[in-house]
């Protein structure tokens, strides 16, 4: 990595804070109390350790979806519909390594975001020890940042096709969940979104994970990481 | 330095339409040269340029710069580069914008506020460093943009409509900037619709039309190449003897005149007969300048 593209590391998360970081944590604050406020009226103020972990539960695969949505939307493709790229890649930059230090930075501001969310469960609703649901969050953004950063290499108006693919393979898992054949081989050629929460619930109750479901989540999204590099590379960006 | 051999680049739509935004464009830029790009509009110089700064990759041909292909230099050296559309985000400041693109540019830590001052001062900017790029005017804009193409001491500078949206006093600032630009192993690119621009600044002019070289133009007097031209000639006294003296004179009213001439020489012989008959000439200007003129030949009246 370029001397003058780490330093610029920071400037790329000025850019996460401003356009991503407060719609994150309004998303955030909004769901969590839409979805909490109603709990926390039938439960009473005394909510135990056991019941703050069905509410994490039960809310953040919801929140963490919406969240990861809202930071991969445009993680490549807006430079390009903008134009932004004229400026930025005159300068002596390559532009995969430009856009996957654009991930890295992405990554931490997102897992600090839930950080502050976690954090504000912790003060509003009952102490919770943070740890495993950000190892969720993070396991999340990675599980489908790869596909997003592809999709976003390739096309324009990625959010539309990211959404699209997203539904695809929740439906495809609800509905051909036990089929064989070819049903079978589109289901699995999707983003194995239906692992996530499994490993949720492994992370939060019993502080462990399943590796086999991991390597796939991960591995899947490397692929496409690795395939959206690869775009970058061959694929001129005018 | 440059080279441009038969580059072609065709852009293909998913419905099979094509259309040959350049085609088999050969040309050399040498270290030192200011090359101007003129052409009107959709005639392919904006592709041309992202050819030159790899955005673009040529369909066929090649394009090189000092030996590499474009984006590998771009990515090894930089370009100073303006484009012609300013896009920036909106929500970034102008210091903010400099500071960025500076660093990107590789400018020592220690370095990047002193070149941001530099080029703020040279650009006339200072005021308006806290605005948002937003909330800046097409001009300052414009004096942004090049800034942050000065930022480095590049090898290559590409300005892409410089003076677009300047007025007349940083138009003229801008042509002593660029003056100051030059110098032995730094190639500039001008591409701008401006012709009386190209002929000031550039040493030679690339005309280009449907997307290939139509003509390339020296800009400087050289007597080999003389082929003369026509001129407004402006006259105090004597009107009445230049019809006499030149029958083929075009009388344009109010004591001035068109003539024709093969070279400049004859053009001087011309005035000293006037002259030597009692006209007194005010003023000789070229009715066209020889940019000008080639421009009209080679693509008509369309810009």
């Amino acid at each position: 990595m370029k001397e003058n593209l780490t330093r610029y590391a920071y400037w790329q998360f000025r850019d996460f804070l401003r356009e991503r970081a407060i719609a994150l944590l309004l998303v955030g604050l909004l769901l969590g109390f839409m979805m909490i406020a109603p709990v926390r009226a039938m439960m009473g103020p005394n909510i135990d350790a056991v019941a703050a972990r069905r509410i994490v539960i039960m809310v953040l695969p919801q929140i963490v979806f919406i969240a990861a949505f809202i930071v991969f939307n445009g993680i490549i493709s807006t430079d390009r519909k903008m134009g932004y790229y004229r400026f930025l890649f005159s300068k002596p930059v390559g532009i995969p390594a430009y856009y996957a230090q654009h991930f890295v930075v992405y990554f931490v501001g997102f897992v600090a975001v839930f950080a502050v969310l976690l954090g504000v469960f912790s003060v509003a609703v009952v102490p919770f020890n943070p740890i495993w649901t950000l190892a969720y969050c993070a396991l999340v953004y990675l599980s489908l940042g790869g596909i997003a950063f592809f999709i976003s290499s390739l096309f324009r108006y990625d959010w539309a096709i990211l959404a699209a693919v997203y539904l695809g393979s929740a439906l495809a898992n609800a509905v051909w969940a036990d089929r064989t054949g070819w049903r079978m081989v589109i289901r699995d050629m999707l983003p194995p979104m239906h692992k996530l929460s499994p490993a949720m619930n492994d992370l939060i109750n019993f502080g462990t994970l399943d590796m086999r479901a991991v390597a796939w989540l991960l591995g899947y999204s490397a692929l496409f990481f690795v395939a959206g590099m690869v775009v970058l590379w061959r694929r001129p960006i005018g | 330095m440059i080279e441009l051999n038969n580059a072609t680049k065709i852009y293909r739509s998913l419905f099979g339409h094509s259309v040959r935004a350049v085609e088999e464009f050969s040309l050399q830029v040498a270290e030192g040269e200011v090359l101007g790009i003129a052409g009107p509009n959709g005639a392919g110089k904006s592709t041309l340029l992202s050819l030159l700064l790899g955005y673009l990759r040529p369909t066929s041909g090649r394009v090189l710069i000092r030996g590499l292909e474009p984006r590998s230099f771009v990515e090894k050296n930089g370009i100073g580069y303006l484009s012609e559309l300013m896009t920036i985000k909106p929500n970034w400041k102008a210091e903010e914008a400099l500071i960025r693109f500076a660093t990107l540019a590789a400018i020592p830590p220690a370095d990047v506020s002193s070149r941001v001052n530099a080029v703020i001062d040279e650009l006339g900017i200072g005021e308006h460093r806290d605005k948002k790029i937003k909330a800046m005017s097409k001009g300052n804009l414009q004096r942004l943009g090049v800034a942050q193409a000065l930022l480095r001491d590049e090898q290559v500078l590409i300005l892409d409509e410089p003076t677009h949206g300047l007025d007349p006093v940083w138009t003229q600032r801008f042509r002593g900037i660029v003056e100051g630009l030059r110098r032995p192993g730094r190639t500039i690119i001008i591409a701008s619709h401006n012709l009386d621009e190209l002929q000031r600044l550039a040493d030679r002019v690339a005309i280009i039309d449907h997307g290939r070289l139509q003509r390339l133009v020296q800009t400087g007097y050289d007597q080999a190449t003389d082929t003369g031209g026509t001129y407004r000639i402006s006259v105090v006294a004597g009107a009445q003897h230049v019809k006499e003296m030149f029958p083929a004179a075009v009388d344009n009213g109010e004591g001035e005149f068109e003539l024709t001439f093969p070279s400049i020489i004859e053009l001087n012989a011309a005035i000293g007969r006037l002259i030597g008959g009692g006209v007194l000439v005010a003023g000789v200007v070229p009715a066209r300048s020889v940019l000008e003129q080639q421009f009209r030949e080679a693509v008509g009246d369309k810009s």
